[in-house]
């Protein structure tokens, strides 16, 4: 719905919604985007749960679209739970659902979320997603559908943005909890090992863990030698000092010894070929299992008690930090900026000081980690942080 | 009752056949693996059987990377489909999932290592049943024979029912194993042509059977029970995949023995202990494993619910898979 109202602007009708997976402070992107298209004069409107308020208008009495009208975002409280709420899976070509058979079954639902964003006089969308989410809203793009992407990602290892939103406050919350596992490791004389978010970059381990003076950082850049680890704590945990911390991300590598062979089963005769035991390589380990492997794998090297904890989930709720709910507004408003422009199938780039616009392909199949000759690595190594490998 | 062999569906989608299995049915088995699921079990062991069509699979072991091969890396593969990280500990090639839909078997083919590989195609009737024939002296020795497994393999009817039947003329016992989550036309086109039937009784009640498998359970007993009545001469053998906080518990046991055994053609109701073997499938097809932290029941629990069933059957003899 593109009218002209005068000196070469157009009333536009754009739409935001949010991927899968939840952040602090999802409102605050909402807000930016839909004050700064209201000061255009164009309308905003919200899609509820991911794409289900588009593809399923009939779950939704109040209607699957929410206007953002400015008395609405005038009101919304960027602490709260996103407005916009969320689905679990995100994927318009690959919906689950039941079919008119009773079985279940995935289908592509991209053309009739196309037909439907149409129906609504759509003219762009805003997406707030990660890095799966940017993937699929890739292929609507490449499908003739105007997008721009908003970076969210709790573990900053988005490409080409120096700061994804949502990581601020997660970094904050992280930081306050390694704060309290010390105080309880000093009093308990033990090691903690805490688990932080981080499969594919180490981040919010390192910058946590130089902002705690934790004893060990562990990332997945870094494969970890853990007998180096052992050694390091034998020289940190002394007497007078009896307890230390360290801080694992979900990702983290441990330097393979030996690798246990799976259990021989004859179930494993009745399953389809490639059925793997536990201990193959092949079995994705997630949430819990580094603290665990890295603290009993210490223990069995040192004399001190050492015990896990994972932070995990509880990072991705919360109210947003203060630099958050900044980096959400410019966010919003910045992807605005890019619509009016006509820079679509992009994603809207924090590169301090600017806002920038860069094409989908320079975010999508990278990965931003931290880099082994970088600042953050230096100042661990000179703030006496042992990183798994000595240099 | 029985319906003929539908001659116009000679070819079905065959993920795999697995020879030499003994836990499906009497003796020394060929386990037939077809593709096409309508349940969504989220412990599922054989994810590389939901979809109905062949699907691409990745195993990055099998890659020499990007310096050594990168075949993929360029057209006519799709664009971004396949990328190589900067800063990654090796050049071995990643999969965008999302962008690498479109990537079916010719393409997979040009992959020199077999990293890329499809799971699943077509084949027809006598081919499958001469890899089966291989062992049918096996069969003959041991009163075994071929078992249809999945997925689910009464989602293909015809292609299952002409399977079945050919196995019996070429005289190999014949069993299926179904979750029967499928019309009532489908299970009566196929069941003439089987021994025995070994089914699923996932979970007992349906609001908890639709969080957990996708569907409620109303259908699938349904069927059931027009199944131990519509055909007495096959054995039934229900089964229960048993996994700690979802259905490892008494109550379920119970409710489906009270359900079996006033059908005296159920011959049995055997447990299966939740095993993890297939979470590593999950990564070769870049889906993510919604069960991770779940254990397998311990023997304890596991010999307690096995003693009920025992008892039920009138027996003292644990049957329970280790």
């Amino acid at each position: 719905m593109i009218t002209e109202i005068g000196h070469g602007s157009f009333m536009r009708r754009i739409a935001v919604m949010v991927g899968a997976g939840h952040v602090p402070g999802l409102n605050a992107v909402v807000m930016g985007a839909a004050t700064a298209a209201g000061k255009l004069g164009w309308e905003t409107v919200g899609i509820r749960d991911g794409f289900d308020g588009l593809l399923y208008p009939e779950r939704y009495p109040d209607g699957g679209l929410v206007t953002l009208d400015p008395g609405l975002i005038a009101n919304l409280d960027p602490n709260a739970a996103g407005i916009l709420g969320q689905a679990p899976r995100v994927d318009p070509f690959h919906v689950r659902q039941v079919n008119a058979d009773e079985m279940v079954e995935e289908v592509d639902l991209s053309d009739r979320l196309l037909e439907k964003l149409k129906a609504e006089k759509i003219d762009a969308l805003i997406g707030v997603v990660g890095g799966r989410g940017m993937s699929i809203l890739f292929k609507l793009h490449r499908k003739a559908l105007n997008v721009v992407c908003v970076p969210r990602s709790i573990e900053n290892d988005i490409a080409a943005t120096s700061v994804s939103f949502g990581f601020n406050s997660a970094l904050s919350f992280t930081i306050e909890m390694l704060d309290r596992v010390r105080q309880a490791a000093q009093s308990a004389r033990k090691i903690g090992v805490v688990e932080v978010l981080g499969e594919q970059a180490g981040w919010l381990a390192l910058q946590a863990g130089i902002a705690v003076g934790a004893d060990v950082v562990l990332i997945p850049e870094i494969p970890a030698d853990l007998a180096t680890v052992a050694a390091r704590l034998k020289e940190k945990v002394t007497d007078r000092r009896p307890w230390g911390l360290v801080v694992v991300a979900e990702g983290a590598k441990l330097v393979e010894t030996s690798k246990a062979k799976a259990e021989p089963s004859p179930l494993k005769a009745s399953l389809s070929p490639l059925a793997t035991g536990e201990a193959s390589a092949y079995v994705i380990h997630r949430t819990g299992h580094a603290a665990e492997a890295v603290a009993t794998g210490l223990q069995l090297l040192i004399a001190e008690e050492t015990y896990p904890m994972v932070l995990g989930p509880w990072v991705r709720g919360g109210a947003p930090t203060a630099v958050d709910r900044q980096l959400g507004m410019c966010y919003g408003a910045g992807a605005v900026r890019a619509i009016k422009a006509g820079d679509y199938g992009t994603m809207v780039a924090f590169v301090p000081p600017d806002l920038k616009f860069v094409p989908l392909t320079e975010a999508i199949n990278k990965v931003r980690t931290v880099p082994l000759d970088g600042g953050f690595i230096q100042v661990a190594r000179s703030l006496g942080i042992c990183l798994g490998k000595e240099l | 009752m029985g319906s003929s062999v539908n001659p116009s569906a000679p070819t079905g989608i065959v993920l795999n056949i697995q020879r030499y299995c003994s836990h499906d049915g009497p003796g020394i088995r060929t386990n037939v693996f077809l593709k096409g699921c309508s349940l969504r079990c989220k412990w599922c062991g054989n994810p590389e059987s939901i979809a109905p069509k062949p699907e691409l699979s990745y195993d990055a072991r099998k890659c020499t990377g990007r310096k050594e091969c990168g075949t993929c890396l360029k057209p006519p593969f799709p664009e971004g489909a396949f990328f190589v990280p900067e800063g990654a500990d090796d050049d071995k090639v990643k999969v965008n999932w999302h962008l690498a839909t479109g990537c079916d078997q010719a393409l997979a083919s040009l992959c020199p290592t077999g990293a890329l590989e499809m799971f699943g195609k077509k084949m027809t009737v006598d081919e499958v049943l001469d890899e089966v024939e291989k062992d049918s002296s096996f069969y003959r020795n041991t009163g075994g024979g071929m078992t249809l497994s999945g997925g689910e393999c009464l989602l293909q009817p015809d292609f299952s029912a002409a399977l079945l039947a050919g196995a019996h003329e070429r005289g190999f016992n014949t069993a299926i194993e179904t979750a029967c989550n499928v019309p009532w036309r489908f299970v009566e086109k196929v069941l003439p042509h089987v021994d025995t039937m070994l089914h699923d009784h996932k979970m007992t009640i349906p609001e908890r059977h639709k969080k957990w498998v996708g569907v409620d359970n109303k259908r699938i007993l349904e069927n059931f029970k027009k199944a131990y009545e519509t055909f007495p001469d096959i054995d039934f053998i229900a089964r229960t995949p048993l996994i700690p906080g979802i259905n490892a518990d008494e109550e379920h046991i119970r409710a489906v023995l009270a359900f079996i055994r006033p059908h005296k053609n159920v011959i049995d109701y055997e447990l299966l202990p939740y095993h993890r073997f297939g979470l590593g499938k999950y990564e070769l097809l870049g889906e993510v494993y919604e069960l991770d932290d779940y254990k397998t029941p311990s023997d304890d629990v596991v010999k307690h619910l096995q003693s009920i069933i025992d008892e039920a059957f009138g027996r003292t003899n644990s049957t329970a898979r280790p």
